[in-house]
């Protein structure tokens, strides 16, 4: 897990906009993208859906993916991984 | 190995075929290989000319009209689009049991919509209910 200020500063390799859309839609949407992420790439997630920010954790652990943490944006929340395999 | 989910999908109300949706759709976003089993009035939604105009729901009837609305408002997908979502994502059958087949005029897989894998028998069912690391009836 990373610090709110190490999050603010990374530039991810692949932003994945799912806000607006419900519960399992940015799911659905990271687990889409996460192919077009080289390994040991960087994922952001944009999701206004309060669930996304415990499942993204919960998933990357279990698709053995490193999860970096999630900022509370106004509205949203970024939510960041990296992936390992 | 994947791990494995078996739905028993009795259902062929909006709002129950959704939840199964959305629950295989999550375990499809979690590599699980997913087996659904359509029953008797399942097989009812799953046949062509019916699929796109289901509007039944099952639980709270007088409030149908706000459950769809909200669906709409929050950008839910459709229940047929979590189907076919999932199937994408992972290995996700849709068998479609012999005897509700027959019981709304459908004797072949072509009777059904196109993201239905084959006709099964109930034994079929029942070994992958006990073979499965999670079982449901919907």
């Amino acid at each position: 897990m990373l610090t709110n200020d190490e999050l603010k500063k990374i530039t991810a390799d692949k932003v994945v906009d799912a806000r607006g859309t419900a519960c399992p839609g940015p799911l659905l949407a990271a687990k889409r993208a996460i192919t077009e992420v080289k390994r040991e790439g960087i994922m952001e997630i944009l999701s206004s859906d309060e669930g996304t920010r415990r499942d993204i954790p919960k998933w990357s652990d279990k698709m053995g993916h490193e999860y970096l943490g999630c900022l509370d944006e106004s509205g949203y929340f970024r939510i960041f991984l990296k992936r390992m395999k | 190995m994947n791990k494995k989910m078996c739905i028993g999908l009795f259902s062929g109300s909006v709002d129950k075929l959704t939840a199964a949706g959305i629950i295989l759709s999550g375990a499809a976003a979690q590599d699980m290989d997913v087996d659904v089993f359509v029953l008797l009035m399942g097989a009812h939604a799953f046949k062509k000319e019916n699929a796109e105009k289901l509007d039944n729901i099952a639980e709270l009837p007088h409030l149908k009209e706000q459950f769809f609305e909200s669906l709409k408002r929050l950008k839910v997908s459709t229940w047929m689009n979590f189907f076919k979502e999932a199937k994408e994502l992972a290995n996700v059958k849709i068998h479609i049991c012999g005897l509700a087949g027959k019981l709304w005029g459908g004797e072949k897989i072509e009777d059904f919509v196109d993201f239905a894998d084959d006709i099964c028998g109930i034994g079929e069912y029942i070994s992958a209910a006990e073979e499965a690391d999670i079982h449901m009836f919907i």
